[in-house]
């Protein structure tokens, strides 16, 4: 109690300056470049939208009209029973002409046999194997080389897909001719199986769908999830398929935005995806997700930062964004962290404590703001509204320290490219090119 | 006949036959050949085997006859050439080098003829249970006890089994296997597995060629080349797209670099086929079997998959051709207008009842038996009885009023009931029928004679109906 006590003194004392001082991270970065910014944009997204409509429902139409042929393209390794529950879930789709294939990266259990039955009965377009393990970014290649349709989706066997998701996803294209690649919107679909998937539940919910509805709408958008998306057939092979990962989704999504295409998001097609279920897990995973803003942002695509001449304004935001956000924002919470520890000891934990109160009001707000604006929920809002609270631990310390290992091991060791994601033979090569 | 130029004394020749002491043998000539009722009055033949095609035809026309006194004819081959002919081969009983080895074989044509004596008489009631107690008298006659399949190209399924194929046309060898395995359900034989054969499942035909097909149109003309992934750029493509017009190197289209070494920069995970006919895309070819026969396009999936075994007598089996058999599996025919023979017992049961309680009831129970309905059969084919059948119930149903029942056994043997009508009547009228299906079968098949027995009781009140069913049948074959 005499805590609190002086705490609320504390607190009640600082004037403007003070408060500037002591919160600089979190008003500058939280609050107005986060906060305000994507408040701002997404209440526009709603408000231009009802006006979009029309064309919406025209582009719609026309897709309907032309019914043109679409290849799901699905590469895996011992994706098997997915594969079987993934071509049920497709079966229900509301846009029917497609072809899927399933391109089989050298798996070693009774995938073969299963993706045959499939085939037999006519569940599964063209069934592709290859022998020995090649790699996401080739198997990809190999569905890409032998799709007959005009726009290509990539999904992933382990997600499940909205009975709508393959309509919605080709929507945009007949909305506007310039888009190239068209993102889905991924949600949780494990939200109840640990706090882990709980907490990352949410923050699909309000940092990455809001995000990419925001950079969709500022026209940097970049990364397409690998787990849903869609593109046009033509890019696609303009720009030779995919490259060595990991990060080839963000990798193929800027060769896309570089040949001058727009890319888009869009929150109606929904993708359900299951999440690591275990801190270690999911570490791991972000290690790899965070490695690959080095590796593509800064190593291979730094030409976007140069004015040469596929250079574009936008190319550049996104990127400068994207390095701001999740590089240079990021260190500078550390140095946040850093400068509150040596120059204010005394009062540390009140700073601490004004900081949580403040990051759990506003993400509390975030929250229940968003959730007005979005249609599609994985549950109800009220399930998540006690993980709020430890949203902001997981956020600012979790994901940030995880962050800034990724960022070290990448810069120093290019560590990303021992990654056994992808097969040794691959990986040397991309060293030693420099992608 | 030149050949016959230094027989011993007790040898008589004439034109057509050798007297050799009490035997008479029969020379097998073009003309004898088209006619072998003929040469039923020898003892023994000899076909003079310098054509094979000649030789091959006189033996079929011989062991595949109906008849026993030809069937079982001793057959000796003379100007023999060493030419491989499984059927040949296996049903003569000896080569002569000249005559002079008549006295030789004398003695086996006589032992051939005691054996033939103390074969059972009766001719079965069934169509399997006829031809296989015909190889059984065959066999018996020649000591023979194990039913081997012979590699055999002029089997549609590749297979025979001379004893037996002999009765069948080279396109129905399938009949075979079908009547080896009812006689292994009835415990005549006993099965060995020699081996598997895959048939059409048209026409039974053994000769299909298999051919690796496109699934999607099911044309074999099909180009197959490697599938290469590029290690550096994650390309993967068919290996015609990594060549260049001017010299053997190959370079990548995605990335323009050279390929150098195999595991190194690139290597082959797959192969890929493509159809040239509707030039589609693919991994996984169709495996179909085309027959030689029928033209037939089969999955392979869908063909019939028979076992080819080596058979040996059981103790049943050994002993049935002289003691006879009796087939356990004497179904009833499924023949529309016909009742199942265990619903016209039952019948008659109840029928008796009624005789019992009411003066002046009378009811009568025929058979009718068609004793060479197997040569029918066999001269057209198993899938041709019910049918058949079927055609000669209706005529038995015109016959009779519309309340009698008729039940058919075996495909032979036909039961009818005739109500209300004196003995006399009903066999009047049984009469009158035996006429009427003489005459259709014998107007309706060239050649054919057919060959009727029928007889007629009145039910007796107070005798079990099985008891006098069987009198009834049994009174059928009780005069041969
Ligand atoms: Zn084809
Ligand atoms: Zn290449
Ligand atoms: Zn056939």
């Amino acid at each position: 109690m005499k805590f609190l006590d002086e705490f609320f003194n504390y607190i009640h004392a600082l004037d403007f300056d003070k408060l500037a001082r002591l919160f600089w991270y979190f008003l500058i970065f939280e609050f107005a470049l986060h906060f305000v910014f994507d408040l701002l944009i997404v209440s526009l997204w709603r408000f231009v939208k009802r006006f979009r409509q029309d064309r919406i429902d025209y582009a719609r139409q026309a897709l309907f009209r032309s019914r043109p042929l679409v290849s799901i393209i699905v590469p895996g390794k011992n994706e098997g029973e997915n594969i079987y529950q993934l071509v049920t879930s497709l079966r229900e789709q509301s846009y029917t002409n497609f072809e899927l294939i399933v391109i089989d990266d050298g798996s070693d259990d009774d995938t073969p046999t299963i993706c045959r039955t499939l085939k037999k009965n006519g569940l599964i377009a063209m069934y592709l194997r290859c022998d020995v393990r090649g790699g996401k970014a080739s198997a990809a290649n190999l569905g890409l080389r032998y799709a007959r349709g005009e726009y290509i989706v990539h999904l992933d066997a382990d997600c499940s897909y909205d009975h709508d998701a393959i309509e919605n996803i080709l929507v945009p294209f007949f909305y506007d001719s310039d888009i190239g690649a068209v993102g889905g919107n991924v949600i949780v679909r494990n939200y109840q199986a640990s706090v882990c998937t709980t907490l990352q539940a949410i923050e699909y919910y309000n940092t990455i769908s809001i995000g990419r509805i925001a950079r969709s709408e500022l026209g940097i958008y970049r990364v397409i999830s690998g787990a849903f998306g869609a593109f046009r057939r033509s890019a696609l092979v303009a720009v030779g398929g995919w490259d060595i990962g990991p990060g080839l989704d963000g990798d193929v999504t800027v060769k896309i935005r570089k040949l001058g295409y727009k890319i888009s998001f869009e929150p109606s097609a929904v993708c359900q995806t299951s999440a690591p279920k275990t801190f270690k897990a999911l570490i791991k995973q972000r290690l790899r997700w965070d490695k690959s803003l080095v590796r593509f942002r800064m190593r291979k695509h730094r030409d976007v930062f140069y004015p040469n001449e596929t250079f574009r304004w936008s190319n550049f935001i996104s990127f400068v964004e994207n390095v701001m956000y999740g590089f240079v924002f990021n260190i500078k919470w550390f140095v946040y962290l850093g400068d509150m520890a040596f120059n204010f000891t005394s009062t540390l934990p009140f700073i601490i404590l004004m900081n949580f109160l403040m990051y759990v009001f506003v993400n509390y707000f975030k929250f229940l703001f968003f959730s007005l604006l979005r249609d599609r929920k994985n549950a109800p809002v009220y399930y998540f509204l006690p993980y709020i609270i430890l949203i902001v631990p997981y956020f600012n310390i979790f994901l940030r320290t995880v962050r800034l290992i990724a960022h070290f091991q990448e810069i120093v060791f290019k560590a990303s490219y021992n990654d056994p994601w992808n097969p040794s033979k691959s990986s040397r090569y991309a060293r030693e090119m420099k992608l | 006949m030149e050949t016959i130029t230094n027989i011993q004394q007790q040898k008589e020749a004439h034109n057509d036959r050798i007297v050799f002491g009490h035997q008479v043998y029969g020379l097998v000539g073009a003309q004898m050949a088209f006619r072998v009722e003929l040469l039923v009055g020898f003892d023994a033949l000899i076909i003079d085997a310098s054509d094979p095609d000649f030789t091959r035809l006189a033996i079929r026309k011989i062991r595949g006859h109906y008849n026993p006194e030809l069937y079982l004819k001793p057959i000796f081959l003379i100007n023999h050439r060493q030419v491989r002919d499984t059927l040949i081969d296996s049903l003569h009983d000896g080569i002569l080098f000249s005559y002079d080895h008549l006295a030789e074989v004398s003695k086996k044509v006589d032992e051939m003829f005691m054996l033939s004596t103390q074969l059972d008489q009766h001719l079965p009631t069934n169509y399997e249970a006829q031809v296989f107690k015909k190889v059984l008298n065959f066999m018996f006659t020649r000591g023979r006890k194990v039913f081997t399949p012979l590699l055999d190209v002029n089997s549609v399924i590749g297979y025979s089994y001379p004893e037996l194929s002999v009765n069948f046309e080279r396109q129905e060898e399938a009949q075979v296997l079908d009547i080896l395995d009812w006689a292994e359900k009835e415990g005549l034989i006993w099965p060995d597995f020699h081996e598997r054969v895959y048939l059409c499942n048209n026409c039974s035909g053994g000769y299909l060629s298999y051919r690796e097909v496109c699934p999607h149109c099911h044309s074999s003309n099909l180009a197959s080349q490697d599938l290469v992934h590029h290690f550096p750029c994650a390309f993967i493509g068919p290996i015609s797209e990594f060549k260049n017009p001017v010299d053997s190197t190959l370079s990548c289209p995605k990335c323009n670099k050279q390929l150098r070494h195999i595991g190194v920069d690139y290597d082959k995970p797959s192969v890929i086929n493509k159809c040239n006919n509707c030039s589609s895309s693919f991994q996984d070819m169709f495996v179909k079997a085309k027959c030689m026969s029928c033209e037939q396009d089969t999955d392979v999936q869908y063909l019939v998959s028979r076992q080819i075994n080596t058979y040996r007598f059981t103790k049943k089996g050994r002993t049935a051709a002289v003691n006879g058999f009796f087939s356990s599996s004497a179904d009833t025919e499924d023949i529309f207008g016909t009742v199942p023979l265990e619903t016209m017992r039952v019948m008659l049961h109840y029928a008796m009842e009624r005789l019992k309680r009411i003066d002046g009831l009378r009811t009568n129970v025929s058979v009718l038996y068609i004793e060479n309905m197997y040569e029918l059969v066999h001269r057209m084919g198993t899938r041709s009885k019910k049918p058949l059948l079927t055609e000669l119930v209706n005529i038995i149903h015109e016959t009779i009023s519309p309340q009698d029942f008729v039940s058919v056994e075996t495909g032979m043997v036909f039961y009818m009931t005739l109500n209300d009508m004196s003995l006399s009547q009903a066999e009047k009228i049984v009469q009158g029928l035996d006429l009427k299906l003489e005459q259709a079968l014998n107007k309706n098949f060239n050649g054919f004679k057919a060959s009727i027995r029928t007889n007629t009781v009145a039910l007796e009140p107070g005798i079990p109906v099985a008891d006098q069913l069987q009198k009834l049948s049994q009174a059928l074959y009780a005069d041969r």
